[in-house]
């Protein structure tokens, strides 16, 4: 029967599909397994081994909520009162730390905004917001509206702050939300330390400039660094795959030669960027010299391109030491043995800089390098190494920038008064345009005329948003960053610099952390106990409906892999009310063949054929089947609007069910029976 | 296997006397709800909430004592099953040096040789609280909406009138439920938490379920029995139905048994709201909302009477 084809090839196409998203779990689930079983160094090798394979099963895997894995649930609100007292003039005003205090109480329990309630205590007692806030000159509204505008743009801040602090703390997979235009909402799984939580969230941001170590200078640490590897044992890793056995030797050499080409290339591209961006007074932009800048590193890129891989061995040379001659003609193996430093942090010869290029798996690797006392020795005091904030993609790897910048700040994010991403009219190009105090700006002066030409960096609590190259002596204080790649990233780069002049202050407004063992604890019981009602209920419905039943039972298996399969490409998160979802929504599906079979039954008894008589009962029961699944999927979807957390899951859980529970019982079940007949086999009731 | 084929129970005719069950149940409910008031989890009213777990045994008197001392005086303290396991709330929320801490602090200055482990701590401040208590409430009445006018749309209004108001009735009686057994059996830890709130939209949207496949039987029996008494008529579409309705009932009902009973703490209040719903789902699908539309249109044809009108429109 052609229908029949039709619903068995859509069946059996669905349950590849199920069976294809929750492969990576079970994948997931077996290397973790495996990984258990090996101990220290046989697991290391294990995971450099299989690193591709662990990283695809780690992407699709469904995730577990912070309720099954232990973890941190923080809420922050931005502390609208606090930000008031930091962005007045005269913040340390009895009056208004007076007023502030008292609105601290009334906030509580309302929800009227902050600063229509502020407006209102400070006309009781004559005052204007002006009198705090703008110039005796300014007008009352527009210092109202650029309040609001600050209170509203603080969420943003406060986003990006949180966002790199956490990325810093170097949680597995953390989540970062916004919800309400108000609210972050910070899930770290696997945390277990409120109080560290806690001061990371809440801490002021730190924005600073820093100019970076010149290029011949920053590859001498670097060298020096590479020594101390060299002379001692060298990293874990870097030795793993030093003592590598042959074999599994060529399959990560080919990984890593083909890496560093795919390094280069990009790594080029992103000099091209990094090149033109430039520090330069407003409205005085040169823009041949860029123009001539771009072509002249593009051409060197091109001919990068044919440059041998042993590049980056070159240019450890060109600094003037011996090892050059020695380098030239090394294996990516021996040059791995002999530069560990320099086989983690990839250099660029062309690019006239001394950025290290890292992978992304290699950052920790060497972050712990960087840490060790002997690898300390050898950094002067002055330098310091920092992170890119981003990364950048060469092939299939997402590639970190290591700068080496000195130590002391020219400057600090506080002389910053204002910072607006444009586009700039003339060359159609993303901007970003800072201004400073007076104060700031005569720093600024000196510090933009001693560095012409050299690379000043952009530093938020610790990691590099950019290093834009200084062309010329900035002397009014404002000054326009160009060369960003995208208006994503100069919008980002413009809050960045905000997050340096105004605070953010957060208040944790709801935080649960969940002890890891709970978490097992509720797994367990969870599963097993859905488990065994399953088991309970199956064997039910073959008892009673007999064959009828177990085809119900297959079909209550296969809604089991939809939903779960449906879960993970969703990439939705299981929690433990999801899991009751789940069994709940089992019991629909047990609803829909009951009500099924017993109107089969019904028809049965007036003694029609069995064929009629399924047909029949199929037909009958399924205005009663839309009209109660719509109804629960109603509930499902309100659910989901107004829960939060764990709600959601299980609202989710619970509409992927329905919906699963729709195509089992009235496509899948049907044509089994269909097929049945079909074969002249007697089919049984109960 | 059968069970209850061929009933012919006259379960409309006693529906007055269940009008009075309902009720009753109801008054005595808000009565608790009154002098006990409905248990709040912090979920709803904000504070913060620890889970403790002693490696030794405990005694109550012990820990409250060593909660006295460091402050928390009154501090509420519930055993959750053993006498290792403790639940510690208070309604504070603290700044700075947050209250968990103080709590860790007072256990640790005052209770030595007894090692403990933090297994959960939920802080929720007072407006998210108070959300939280403001989206439940949405969520229950916009989820009854929703259902008022789809099944409107599906039946004719007094239909959805039933159903919905017998959902009031099952929210009622569990609420009512919940209240009477957190006074008579504390260690259950039923309260008014996200969890409780997720038990309740699933009980009304089972409940509903149960109401419209009844319903779903009427509409077709009302074109086959165009001359029958409408009451006849529902009656035979509920004994038509009892089958179903049982036996899918008791599997959920027993799927919500084995939950409860091994599902941990976690599932356990869930479990117990939802196996309240499911009995009130089930009693009230036949007892409140089929009822009220038989006496509605009792009502209706009375009225049709009067006017001299008697043919009732069947759809």
């Amino acid at each position: 029967m052609k229908k029949n084809l039709f619903r068995i090839i859509l069946t059996v196409l669905f349950i590849i599909a199920a069976v294809m998203y929750i492969y990576p779990t079970y994948n997931d689930y077996q290397i973790n397994k495996q990984l258990a079983g090996l101990k220290g160094p046989d697991s290391l090798d294990f995971v450099t081994k299989n690193a591709e394979k662990i990283r695809k099963a780690r992407d699709g895997r469904i995730k577990l909520g912070l309720d099954l894995k232990g973890g941190m649930y923080v809420v922050l609100d931005v502390d609208v009162i606090k930000l008031l007292q930091d962005v007045s003039k005269k913040k340390d005003d009895p009056t208004l730390t007076q007023i502030l205090n008292d609105l601290k109480v009334v906030a509580e329990t309302t929800d009227q905004p902050i600063l229509d309630l502020l407006k209102a205590k400070l006309r009781e007692r004559g005052l204007t917001l002006k009198s705090y806030y703008g110039e005796v000159r300014d007008d009352e509204a527009a210092v109202e509206k650029k309040l609001s505008t600050e209170i509203d743009n603080s969420i943003e801040r406060a986003v990006e702050i949180v966002r790199n602090r956490v990325d810093q703390y170097g949680v597995a997979e953390p989540q970062i939300q916004k919800i309400g235009g108000k609210r972050i909402i910070v899930e770290l799984p696997g945390v277990s330390n409120p109080e560290e939580v806690r001061k990371l969230l809440q801490g002021t941001a730190m924005l600073t400039f820093h100019i970076l170590k010149d290029p011949e200078g920053a590859v001498k640490i670097m060298q020096a660094i590479n020594s101390v590897l060299v002379g001692k044992e060298v990293t874990d890793s870097a030795k793993k795959q030093a003592d590598l056995k042959p074999d599994s030797l060529k399959k990560n050499e080919s990984l890593v030669s083909k890496d560093t080409t795919a390094i280069k290339e990009s790594a080029g591209k992103n000099e091209t960027k990094k090149d033109t961006t430039k520090t330069g007074k407003k409205d005085a932009v040169k823009k041949d010299a860029v123009k001539k800048d771009t072509s002249k590193t593009k051409k060197e890129t091109g001919k990068k391109d044919t440059a041998k891989k042993n590049d980056t061995s070159k240019i450890t040379g060109d600094t003037g030491t011996s090892i050059e001659d020695s380098t030239k003609n090394l294996s990516e193996e021996e040059f791995k043995i002999k530069f560990p430093f320099f086989y983690l942090v990839r250099l660029n010869e062309q690019s006239g800089t001394a950025d290290g290029y890292v992978r992304e798996q290699d950052k920790e690797i060497v972050d712990n390098i960087l840490k060790r006392e002997d690898v300390k020795a050898v950094i002067p005091s002055d330098v310091m190494f920092a992170w890119s904030q981003r990364t950048f993609e060469a092939g299939n790897e997402k590639i970190y920038s290591l700068y080496c910048l000195k130590k002391d700040a020219e400057l600090t994010g506080k002389v910053i008064e204002d910072a607006n991403s444009n586009i700039d009219p003339t060359s159609n190009t993303p901007i970003v345009t800072m201004s400073m105090s007076s104060e700031g700006s005569a720093d600024w002066a000196r510090i933009t005329g001693a560095n012409i030409n050299k690379r000043c960096a952009i530093v938020l609590d610790g990691v590099v948003y950019s290093a834009p190259v200084i062309r010329t002596k900035i002397t009014g204080g404002n000054s326009q960053i160009e060369g960003m790649g995208s208006v994503q990233e100069a919008k980002l780069l413009e809050i960045v610099l905000k997050a340096g002049a105004l605070p953010a202050p957060l208040k944790i407004a709801e935080e649960r952390s969940i002890g890891p063992s709970l978490g097992e604890d509720s797994i367990r019981k969870g599963l097993t106990s859905s488990g065994m009602a399953l088991l309970l209920v199956a064997l039910f419905m073959i008892v009673y409906y007999k064959f009828g039943g177990t085809v119900a039972d297959i079909a209550l298996i296969i809604n089991v892999l939809f939903v779960v399969g449906i879960m993970a490409s969703f990439k939705a998160t299981l929690t433990l009310p999801g899991i009751a979802g789940l069994v709940l929504t089992l019991g629909m599906a047990v609803d829909t063949n009951v009500l099924i079979f017993e109107r089969i039954r019904e028809e049965l008894k007036s003694g029609k054929p069995l064929r009629t008589c399924i047909d029949l009962g199929y037909k009958k029961a399924f205005s009663a089947i839309i009209d109660s699944h719509v109804t629960s999927i109603i509930t499902g979807i309100i659910l989901y609007q107004f829960g939060t957390g764990p709600i959601q899951g299980f609202a989710l859980t619970l509409l992927f069910g329905l919906g699963a529970n729709l195509f089992t019982a009235i496509v899948i079940t049907h044509f089994i029976f269909d097929m049945m007949l079909e074969k002249g086999k007697e089919i049984s009731y109960g | 296997m059968r069970l209850f084929e061929n009933t012919n129970i006259d379960f409309l005719g006693k529906r007055r006397k269940f009008y009075v069950v309902s009720l009753a149940v109801i008054v005595v409910g808000i009565l608790a709800l009154f002098f006990k008031g409905i248990p709040l989890g912090i979920d709803f009213q904000g504070g913060t909430e620890m889970q403790i777990t002693f490696q030794d045994k405990m005694e109550v008197s012990d820990l409250r004592n060593a909660m006295d001392k460091s402050g928390f005086v009154g501090m509420e303290i519930k055993s959750m099953g053993s006498d290792k396991d403790y639940l510690l709330r208070t309604p504070l929320q603290g700044e700075g040096q947050t209250v968990a801490e103080k709590i860790q602090k007072g256990i640790k200055d005052n209770i030595s040789n007894n090692n403990f482990e933090v297994k959960r701590v939920d802080k929720v401040g007072p407006k998210i609280g108070a959300e939280l208590r403001k989206n439940a409430i949405y969520a229950v009445i916009f989820s009854l909406l929703g259902i008022l006018v789809y099944l409107s749309l599906r039946f004719q209004f007094v239909y959805a009138l039933g159903a919905v108001i017998g959902l009031f009735h099952d929210v009622l009686i569990t609420i009512s439920a919940v209240a009477i057994f957190d006074a008579t059996f504390p260690m259950l830890q039923l309260e008014f938490n996200q969890q409780m709130l997720a038990a309740f939209l699933t009980l009304i949207g089972f409940s509903v379920n149960d109401t419209v496949i009844i319903f779903d039987r009427i509409r077709e029996n009302i074109k086959l029995f165009k001359n029958e008494d409408i009451e006849k008529v529902m009656n035979k579409s509920v004994n038509a139905t009892l089958s179903r309705t049982i036996i899918t009932s008791g599997t959920v009902f027993l799927t919500v048994l084995v939950l409860f009973v091994f599902g941990g703490e976690v599932l356990r209040a869930f479990a117990f709201t939802f196996g309240i719903g499911i009995i009130t789902g089930t009693y009230s699908s036949v007892f409140v909302s089929s009822s009220i539309v038989v006496d509605w249109k009792h009502h209706v044809i009375d009225k049709n009477k009067a006017k001299g009108r008697p043919k009732l429109s069947t759809n």
